[in-house]
């Protein structure tokens, strides 16, 4: 006989809450365990697997909370007297702008963190799924949209609470803490629905763009656009003291006009309600805050806001339920295909992985823009050039630690597919030589971009080039050390290699001796740098740096004499 | 995965002492299709072909014979997670003939595929092994598949061999004269009782 929904099924909340209960579940197995991309499952019992992921998903939204936390005292630092004493501006301007950046901060931490699982939510396939059952299109709909906040939950609950709450008592006005709710709440919203805008932008045309040529760029250049909210963060913490500086100058100076556009921009009409709300001055000598252009603005994103959140509720199930990837004509392409030693078949295999995988193209990307950005820098501060020489060993620094801090994880990849993988003929010591090329790829890439940006300008050429060449076999080194450890425990154990760097102990017992290894010649350089030994930095950082590289080799040798498994 | 017990040998080599080069020998089609979802067609077969280290010539020619015989071309540069079960299912059987291996352990290669690709498979599998010198494991549920390709059938219950050899000394094994395979199969395992009780229950609803 056949059965159709069954009438009385609640389409309230509860039972929405009950439905998302199992696929959130599901979320979070996938997040984690990575089960569907070919990663072999866990050999535990099922309840103990979805309580692990659970567990393992509220440790990142914790962790994100804290940050986002971190940010939320920024009002403590904003009505500190020897920071208010350094802006030259009326003070309600200067807590309208003060209060904007954190705002601004809080939203691009969510943006980021959403980022981050959205396209596992877009593609999990649990809103389809949950389709196939005898569910209500309206419970569907509530149920989409209560697994898209129970994603941002914590930090969007600790953005929400922790920042007006703050503000209230660095302000002494529990009202000043009301009045910045709204434009935390517009904030929260504007990010999540970025979040979801962009990671169905990347799913569609990253994740399932076609591979070759010049699209292979393109995919590596919205790559970077997706690195761009973690660098906003950095940048916005490096630029928030001069944009106050230009506000103080327009305040000064004029002409009203320009205030006026700055504080129509989001946050600043909203954050410049606690200001009004307590007749705090907002008119400098050249030009005065217009209290109709913050209603504007007031009212603008209040309405946007409006609109947002009604799009909010039905794109979830919208969203989830269309096809993961756009369609694509067949383009009959010739059919060509090149081979290339093993080492240097795992390094494009990883890149090209990495180009369709946020989270590994970030390993790539963070040391390369870092580079970038502290390269650009020293255009910006107009150091002498005696200075470029040590802004720029700081940037090679920051290469060479982060390349081998995260050099690590590039192992992961080896999680995707491993139960085919496992099959091939793939030497330990090939895979040894591929990771730790790319390891050594990135850093090179890292320190070229550093040099090209800054040589002309360094006073001690030969030095800088020395330092950058110095380093590379202490990254070797590191990057042998720390992959060394992994094929070592997975040979001694009888492991699958892939699945040794899934925990956060794993993840520190490899890095950190990593780390040492390629901070330690650094360290050595800035100890002799000064005074009498000066000339003597250079040669004892690389001598350093050589004898750690054959220290360690052996070492290596000997943790892939064993078979792939 | 390491045996607890017997011995296994791959033309000779050892693969829990050899691993490398006993899978060299292999070529091998899983049951279920999980790749490198992130790669296409194309970056997967070059990742294979050259771990298994195939000269760019040869990898070229067979790559290009093969997908142009299972009508792969509008898929080659599509990411594999954008791809149906049965266009994965022709990538891995592609990948594993790459190199022409000397034995090829097949787990359900037939699964997802459609009648086309299907029957491309079966006849390649005859020509396969027929100068005698290279060999097939297959491992399959489909008991008219097995009695239709196989030279030996080998019928597996909990990890017990319950049955061995050709389907003809099968039925001779348990003296029946024309039952098919999948009868062979429950009478072996003994499991035509239970099959019974089965229907008869799910048929009253």
């Amino acid at each position: 006989m056949p059965s159709g929904p069954s009438p009385g099924i609640s389409e309230g909340w509860r039972e929405a809450w009950r439905l998302s209960e199992p696929a959130y579940t599901e979320l979070a197995f996938q997040a984690i365990y990575a089960v569907r991309q070919g990663n072999l499952p866990p050999g535990l019992p099922a309840a103990e697997v979805a309580r692990r992921a659970r567990r393992r998903v509220r440790q990142s939204k914790l962790l994100v909370s804290g940050l986002l936390a971190f940010f939320s005292l920024g009002p403590l630092l904003l009505v500190d007297p020897a920071v208010v004493h350094l802006f030259v501006l009326p003070y309600g301007l200067y807590l309208a702008t003060g209060l904007g950046a954190v705002v601004v901060l809080d939203m691009i931490l969510l943006w980021w963190t959403g980022l981050q699982v959205l396209p596992s939510f877009l593609a999990s396939g649990v809103v389809p799924l949950l389709r196939s059952l005898p569910v209500a299109p309206r419970l569907l709909r509530r149920t989409a949209l209560l697994l898209l906040v129970r994603l941002f939950d914590a930090p969007a609950a600790t953005c929400l609470v922790l920042t007006p709450l703050v503000a209230g008592y660095a302000l002494r006005s529990p009202l000043a803490g009301l009045l910045l709710v709204p434009a935390v709440l517009v904030g929260i919203l504007f990010a999540v629905a970025l979040a979801l805008v962009s990671g169905r932008f990347f799913v569609r045309h990253v994740q399932g763009a076609r591979g070759g040529g010049l699209r292979t760029w393109l995919r590596w250049s919205y790559l970077v656009l997706w690195a761009v909210p973690a660098f906003a963060m950095y940048g916005f913490v490096a630029v928030g003291p001069a944009f106050l500086r230009f506000v103080a100058a327009l305040a000064l100076q004029g002409p009203t006009g320009l205030l006026d556009a700055v504080f129509l921009a989001f946050p600043f009409s909203l954050t410049a309600l606690p200001s009004l709300g307590l007749g705090l001055s907002t008119t400098g000598a050249g030009a005065a805050l217009d209290p109709l252009v913050i209603a504007a603005g007031t009212l603008g994103y209040t309405g946007l806001a409006v609109l947002v959140g009604l799009w909010l509720r039905a794109a979830p199930l919208r969203l989830t339920l269309e096809a993961p990837h756009a369609p694509s004509r067949g383009s009959g392409a010739s059919v060509r295909i090149a081979t290339t030693s093993v080492a240097r078949a795992i390094v494009r295999k990883d890149l090209r992985v990495a180009s369709r995988t946020p989270g590994f193209a970030f390993l790539v990307l963070l040391p390369l823009l870092e580079s970038a950005a502290l390269g650009l820098w020293t255009f910006v501060a107009g150091p002498g050039s005696s200075n470029v020489l040590g802004l720029a060993n700081a940037a090679v620094e920051s290469a060479a630690l982060l390349a081998t801090f995260f050099g690590p994880a590039f192992f992961a990849i080896e999680v995707m597919g491993y139960s085919y993988t496992r099959t091939l003929p793939l030497p330990g010591r090939s895979v040894l030589e591929g990771k730790v090329g790319l390891v050594l790829g990135v850093y090179s890439i890292a320190a070229l971009l550093v040099v090209a940006l800054t040589l002309p300008r360094v006073f001690q050429p030969g030095l800088f080039l020395g330092f950058v060449v110095a380093e590379l076999p202490a990254v070797a080194a590191a990057a042998l050390l720390e992959y060394s450890v992994l094929l070592e425990r997975a040979r001694s154990k009888g492991l699958p290699v892939t699945s040794l760097y899934a925990g956060a102990w794993w993840a520190a017992a490899v890095s950190v001796p990593g780390l040492l290894e390629s901070g330690t010649p650094l360290a050595l350089f800035a100890g002799l740098q000064r005074g009498a030994t000066a000339p003597f930095a250079l040669p004892a950082m690389a001598l350093l740096a050589v004898v750690e590289l054959a220290l360690v080799l052996p070492f290596a040798l000997a943790a892939t004499r064993g078979e792939s498994r | 995965m390491t045996p607890t017990a017997g011995r296994l040998r791959i033309f000779g080599i050892d693969p829990v002492a050899e691993g490398t080069r006993a899978k060299a020998l292999l070529g091998y089609v899983p049951e279920s299709t999980l790749l490198f979802d992130a790669l296409t067609p194309r970056e997967f077969l070059e990742y294979v072909a050259s771990v298994r280290r195939l000269p760019a010539e040869v990898a070229l020619a067979r790559a290009r014979d093969h997908v142009r015989a299972f009508q792969l071309e509008d898929e080659f540069d599509r990411p594999l997670a954008t791809l149906s079960n049965g266009t994965r299912q022709k990538v891995v059987v592609i990948a594993a003939l790459l190199h022409a291996p000397p034995l090829l352990v097949l787990d359900e290669p037939l699964n997802n595929l459609d009648p086309r690709s299907v029957r491309i498979v079966k006849e390649l599998l005859a020509h396969y092994v027929s100068d005698g010198r290279r060999g097939v494991l297959f491992s399959t549920h489909t008991m008219e598949v097995a009695e239709q390709l196989c030279h030996r059938v080998g019928i597996l219950d909990h990890g017990e061999l319950l049955g061995e050899g050709s389907v003809a000394a099968l039925r001779e094994q348990i003296a029946e004269g024309d039952l098919p395979l999948e009868a062979i199969f429950l009478r072996l395992t003994r499991e035509e009782e239970g099959v019974r009780d089965a229907v008869r229950t799910l048929s009253r609803h």
